[in-house]
């Protein structure tokens, strides 16, 4: 090709995008986090590792980071495992499985938000749909369960409004919500298996669906589970929208429900605490991006981009 | 001969339990999963003492009821007598301007996409087709980016945007989403498959390089760019977090996400009906879309996975 410059005109909207977009907030989150900075104060005091100090030390952000783990040690192997259940089941049944997919994949579709407040009806303790099945279910043989008994006595959970129970209740909603996309990945993971290694497989000895599964299918699938795995952390991690439905203020009953990106937004947006803020931005991304090296290193050991 | 018929018949009738069960299983789920959009219809179509009381099934009884609100306007109570669905669904559109929220929905989720493809669509050309230095940097540069969750640095960009006083503007709900790193790196691994001779022969031909971008790579890009417009369509017609950070007080430029939010702000818990109805018109349009081309969408959300 002629010597050109066209190659500036291409690549420099894009550089300049991304160092003003994505490099300098970086920038300004890391240094910010060093100060006591609000917005509309002309100037700010550097105060040091002070921020990260009580991030680390004090009881609020140790019930930050209780909910953020919580949420995402629940949600994500149990997304990760339904949605894999559900594609090989589906796999199984060939194209009538096909309308299970459509229905799973829904929610994913759907604007979170508005299923929140949906849900946040069904799980009402006096009109919602929840407790008035599980009142139905009274005088049977579920009040052998101990606590299905103590519910029918007095009454059900309040579910989102019970400290005790609020956490795994989001939780059960983020996996209702998040299970169909990786279900879709695995899927498209399990099309790609070639039928004649389960012939092979039964000719070298594997008789049952376990063994087929564990000498084929669940090795095939490797790269597929680390993407899923990955992309199903970051995802969780950014739980933020259920939790400002439910609890505009505070992060739910005794703070049981504060996650991360919830208390960037309160210290920040609402509170105009722009250095802790900006604190738990850096904790926040150095997590994320902790998660995506140790996928990139799995994930290099077999591809090369360039 | 027959023992092997046998055999076959065993395993068929084995198969055949087993996708009983499986079905079973599924349907289960199918059940859970499709709950909520149950509950959102049905509600969405009952008239009040209906929700709280529970009754009426699936759509209600559809009889008329008054409307306290109209008659405290003091409207002749037999003129406030209203059918819970028109209710519902009137009660959407006037009680806020959904028309204008939903009008912003689309100006925003497809100025971001028009911006993205014009930015991206260059650079992926030239990381794949032009030889120039720093290139293996400028792509380390993309590569590193690809870690970066915008919502994660919300608050700098925040803070940014308030420096230059573009906090509730249409502007502060594009500008973060107009680089796409994922659509950069996307196109060029597409671009990377193109051949060289088609480039060399539009060269030929005396088109510019400009003309290459938009007159040949495009169109060989479509199904690939279809897929990242759906991709990037669903996520920002969804997001709630970044209209909630930068659209603080004006109304004029909420995005469908805040306004159904707003509505449960000052809903006195019996609006139930209205509010289901403003939560059926935010959902369906994306739904409907869904079914209608559901292996384009499928592949087009799941673009990430292509990593």
């Amino acid at each position: 090709m002629q010597q050109s410059r066209a190659h500036l005109w291409f690549i420099g909207p894009a550089l300049a995008l991304m160092v003003v977009i994505l490099l300098i907030p970086i920038a300004i989150a890391a240094g910010l986090s060093l100060t006591d900075y609000s917005l509309g104060n002309s100037g700010a005091e550097f105060v040091g590792l002070e921020n990260y100090e009580k991030i680390f030390t004090r009881s609020t952000y140790e019930k930050m980071f209780g909910a953020t783990f919580r949420y995402v040690f629940v949600v994500v192997p149990l997304t990760v495992g339904l949605g894999l259940g559900a594609a090989m089941m589906i796999h199984s049944l060939g194209r009538i499985g096909d309308i299970y997919k459509t229905i799973y994949f829904l929610p994913v579709m759907a604007a979170l938000i508005a299923m929140a407040i949906v849900w946040e009806f069904a799980f009402h303790p006096t009109i919602g749909v929840v407790n008035a099945t599980l009142e139905r279910g009274c005088g049977t043989i579920l009040e052998n369960w101990a606590w299905y008994a103590k519910g029918c006595e007095r009454t059900f959970p309040l579910w989102l409004n019970d400290r005790d129970y609020a956490i795994w209740t989001v939780s059960f909603i983020g996996i209702w919500q998040g299970f169909g996309f990786n279900m879709v990945l695995y899927l498209a993971g399990l099309t790609s298996i070639p039928p004649s290694l389960y012939d092979a497989a039964e000719m070298d000895g594997a008789q049952s669906g376990w063994d087929r599964f564990r000498l084929v299918t669940w090795p095939m699938l490797g790269p597929t589970t680390v993407f899923v795995i990955t992309i199903s952390f970051i995802r969780t991690f950014q739980v933020f929208d259920m939790v400002e439905a439910f609890y505009p203020q505070g992060g739910g009953p005794s703070k049981s429900v504060y996650v991360m990106m919830f208390a960037i937004y309160e210290k920040g947006i609402q509170q105009n605490l722009m250095g802790i803020g900006a604190a738990i931005t850096v904790v926040f991304l150095a997590f994320v991006m902790i998660l995506t090296l140790i996928q990139r290193w799995f994930v290099e050991r077999r591809t090369h981009y360039v | 001969m027959s023992e092997a018929i046998q055999d076959i018949r065993a395993t068929a009738f084995r198969f055949s339990t087993r996708a009983a069960l499986t079905h079973i299983v599924l349907t289960l789920g199918a059940l859970i999963v499709l709950l909520p959009f149950y509950t959102m219809i049905s509600l969405s179509l009952k008239a009040p003492h209906e929700i709280m009381q529970q009754t009426g099934g699936f759509m209600g009884a559809q009889e008329l009821f008054r409307d306290d609100f109209c008659v405290k306007l003091g409207n002749a109570v037999q003129d406030c007598m209203v059918n819970p669905i028109i209710y519902n669904y009137t009660t959407a559109f006037e009680k806020a301007p959904l028309l204008r929220y939903l009008l912003n929905g689309i100006v925003v989720t497809v100025s971001i996409f028009v911006i993205q493809v014009i930015v991206a669509l260059p650079c992926a050309y030239a990381l794949a087709k032009l030889r120039f230095w720093g290139r293996e940097a400028v792509f380390a540069l993309v590569l590193f980016c690809l870690l970066i969750p915008v919502h994660a640095i919300a608050l700098p960009l925040y803070i940014m945007l308030a420096k230059l006083g573009l906090t509730n503007t249409y502007a502060a709900l594009v500008i973060p989403w107009t680089i796409s790193v994922f659509g950069i790196f996307l196109m060029r691994q597409f671009f990377m498959t193109v051949p060289d001779d088609l480039i060399d022969a539009a060269r030929m031909d005396g088109m510019s390089e400009y003309g290459i971008i938009w007159q040949v790579m495009l169109p060989t890009a479509i199904p690939a760019l279809m897929a990242f417009g759906i991709f990037s369509i669903v996520a920002h017609w969804n997001d709630y977090f970044w209209p909630r950070i930068v659209i603080t007080g004006n109304r004029d430029l909420f995005t469908p996400p805040l306004g159904l939010r707003e509505f449960k702000g000052d809903a006195d818990g019996d609006n139930f009906g209205p509010m289901m109805a403003t939560a059926c018109i935010i959902v369906t349009p994306l739904i409907v879309c869904f079914l209608l081309a559901q292996r384009r969408f499928i592949e087009g959300i799941t673009l990430s996975g292509m990593k």
